[in-house]
């Protein structure tokens, strides 16, 4: 327990001159260990208000760890953060009264209906009637829950849930959301809607820290930072990112034996990286070498059948997989 | 406070909207009373007993009368000396002798509890049920506190004193077990219900994965921890109204003492129990856990280490120790006492106070236990 009338200043607090009235979240040398293991590693970022950002890494690196210690749920085991302005140390019940979070198992109580859930967050949440009506209204709106309202949540598909979810963890319209992997397990279609939705309150000012192992969805992000085995590896706009490699030329290749290809080029002169990324095989050769040229001939000799190869533009993932690879680890 | 009403007011909807719950709170105690209450029914009739009178009094010969015309007794034959008992069971004529010893009539009219020895024909397939069934019976036909020696005659030769006799003083005048059992029960019932659904609530939040959400709410535990249980204490009470009350009209379960100090004591043993129950809950990592060690420091301390079917003064005496470690044998008193016995606070303070700090104790362990971070 940290005292607060501590005179001393404990080292783990943001000191006021790193944080500016612009900033929602200031996260300086933040760790957290269990036993000896460190989940998150000494991280450092600032999320800008107004912004969507984008928290990227695969799983267990450490992105719930972050999150929940940005909330106030667990203390760090060394370093700090400011979240709206507060410590998330030793103002934990303010940063929790100002922001809104969505966990990644969506919090919905399955046997109550929609009404019931909303009405349960806004008592836990203090809004007077009035306000509940008004915000009931929007988030219905808001979710497509129209006329379902006395259904149970348990019979609601994926889609509505997670919307109706999100109109639960912002029933007292919070400046920031933390939204842990919001569109696990949801279809195309409700995801598209979803990131709608977020763009909407962002439109309304409204911050958003959004993790995510879905690489498209970055796109929709101002700002992003890759987390990687606790620490921050990358960070800047999906643009940035992707200039990582634009001097590098990716090609993806379809092949028959697509593994049985990887193995073959692991380690091969002129072969940067080469993974599978969905049924294809990309391959990364570098600055334009010689590799490109020779790549399908030399599968072939292997005795792997080509189908095509196709210079593609650098996406996300190819940056990811870049950026763990020179973190000397595979994704 | 709002806060802790969203709670509770969510609790109670899932109380009420899950079926197997409310069955479970409402039905099962309701069908665990008439259960027990017959099944445990030690209420016999027209035993076929024999009298062995010592004393020759006015007393003891108006004892006898009294026994026989009782319901519970028929009394085949009057025998002249303890030699003679040991015929009477080898041949099965009486499977229980009455004695009445030298000293009988002179105890009764100096206000003491007069001596009776009950001798029970160990052969027989029940004679314990049969023991309680004369101790009950004949301190019912007495009217008053009888002390009552109750001994098995297994085939032991009398004359040769091989008995080891059992002195037990009972307070159940109407002679009927469910008198007895009753107020037992409603302890038994009780610690079932509250401590295991209480052990529940939580934990099946964490399971839900709703807890991760109300945490980064800005509810306080202690907020949380109250409407939670508010929902069960009401229950509580309902289950202590509707079984004192069964008690009372079907069984006929006489209610002697203030209804206040049960009352009083009802609330600090629900505290109680919701407290272990709590404890359980901020521990256990799964349901199957919680539900495990809900009954085990639950169902098992309540129905065998309360004195509710055992009593607590035959129990080894290292299982004696653990009994006080558990709320049911205090209130298993308290409600047998005031019941039956119409006893008030100036003899159950002890039992009153036991509860009040373990309540307490629970309370203050559940609510620091709840404050630490998951
Ligand atoms: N309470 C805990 N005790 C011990 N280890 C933990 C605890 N919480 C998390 N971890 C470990 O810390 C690491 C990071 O976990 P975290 O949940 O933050 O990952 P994540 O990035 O959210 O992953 P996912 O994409 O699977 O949700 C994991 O290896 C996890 O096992
Ligand atoms: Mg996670």
């Amino acid at each position: 327990m940290r005292m607060p009338w501590n005179p001393q200043q404990p080292e783990s607090c943001v000191p006021d001159s790193l944080v500016h009235s612009d900033d929602a979240i200031v996260v300086s040398g933040m760790r957290k260990s269990f036993g000896d293991f460190a989940a998150v590693d000494g991280i450092d970022f600032t999320v800008k208000k107004g912004e969507i950002f984008g928290f990227l890494g695969p799983n267990g690196s450490g992105k719930t760890t972050t999150i929940r210690m940005l909330c106030g749920v667990i203390e760090p085991t060394g370093g700090g953060a400011r979240v709206m302005g507060y410590d998330i140390c030793s103002q934990a019940e303010l940063v929790r009264a100002n922001i809104g979070y969505m966990s990644q198992k969506f919090s919905l109580f399955q046997d109550l209906t929609v009404d019931e859930n909303l009405k349960f967050y806004a008592g836990i949440y203090g809004l007077s009637a009035a306000k509940f009506a008004e915000r009931r209204g929007y988030i219905l709106e808001m979710a497509d829950l129209r006329g379902r309202e006395k259904e149970l949540t348990g019979n609601l598909s994926v889609g509505w849930k997670q919307r109706l979810a999100l109109g639960c963890a912002t029933i007292h319209e919070p400046r920031l959301i933390f939204l842990d992997e919001p569109t696990s397990g949801v279809d195309p279609t409700a995801r598209r809607h979803f990131w709608e939705l977020l763009n909407e309150l962002a439109a309304g000012g409204v911050t958003l820290f959004v993790t995510t192992h879905y690489m498209d969805e970055a796109t929709h992000c101002n700002r992003l930072a890759f987390i990687y085995r606790g620490r921050i590896i990358a960070a800047g706009t999906p643009h940035e990112i992707k200039d990582e490699l634009a001097r590098d030329t990716i090609l993806q290749v379809e092949v028959a034996d697509g593994e049985g290809a990887l193995a073959a080029l692991e380690g091969e002169p002129g072969i940067k990286e080469a993974y599978m990324q969905g049924a294809m095989l990309h391959v990364n050769v570098g600055e334009r070498s010689a590799a490109e040229a020779d790549l399908p001939s030399r599968l072939g000799s292997a005795g792997f059948r080509v189908l095509g190869t196709d210079r593609v533009e650098p996406t996300l993932e190819d940056a990811f997989v870049h950026l763990v690879g020179k973190q000397g680890g595979r994704a | 406070m709002r806060r802790i009403l969203a709670i509770a007011r969510k609790e109670f909807l899932h109380i009420i909207r899950d079926k197997r719950t409310l069955i479970a709170v409402l039905a099962m105690p309701l069908l665990q009373l008439f259960l027990f209450a017959y099944a445990v029914s030690f209420d016999v009739k027209d035993i076929p007993t024999a009298v062995l009178d010592q004393d020759h009094s006015v007393a003891s010969r108006q004892y006898v009368n009294t026994l026989q015309q009782s319901n519970y007794f028929k009394i085949t034959q009057n025998l002249g000396a303890m030699s003679q008992v040991d015929g009477v069971f080898s041949r099965s004529e009486d499977v229980a002798v009455v004695v009445l010893p030298p000293g009988f009539g002179d105890a009764i009219t100096a206000g003491r509890p007069g001596p009776v020895q009950v001798l029970i024909d160990g052969a027989e397939p029940n004679s314990a049920q049969l023991g309680q069934a004369y101790a009950t019976g004949l301190s019912r036909v007495y009217g008053f506190k009888v002390a009552t020696d109750q001994a098995d005659a297994k085939g032991v030769n009398l004359a040769g004193g091989g008995l080891s006799a059992l002195t037990r003083v009972w307070y159940n005048p109407e002679g009927s077990s469910s008198a007895f059992l009753v107020p037992g029960l409603i302890v038994l019932l009780l610690t079932i219900t509250t401590v295991q659904q209480t052990a529940n609530t939580l934990v099946r939040e964490k399971e839900q994965g709703t807890y991760e959400q109300l945490v980064v709410s800005p509810i306080k535990r202690i907020e949380l921890m109250v409407g939670k249980v508010l929902p069960w204490a009401g229950i509580a009470a309902l289950q202590v109204v509707v079984i004192s009350g069964i008690g009372l009209v079907v069984f006929q379960v006489p209610f002697r003492g203030s209804v206040v100090l049960f009352a009083l004591s009802s609330v600090l043993f629900v505290l109680c129990a919701l407290g272990l129950g709590l404890v359980v809950s901020a521990r256990a990592s799964s349901i199957e856990t919680a539900n495990q060690l809900a009954m085990m420091i639950s169902f098992l301390p309540a129905f065998m280490l309360s004195g509710f079917v055992f009593p607590l003064t035959s129990i080894p005496p290292v299982l004696q120790f653990v009994s006080y470690l558990f709320p049911a044998r205090y209130f298993v008193v308290i409600t047998r006492t005031i019941f039956l016995k119409g006893g008030g606070f100036d003899v159950l303070w002890p039992q009153i106070a036991a509860l009040a700090v373990y309540a307490v104790v629970m309370l203050v362990l559940s609510s620091l236990l709840y404050r630490e971070r998951a």
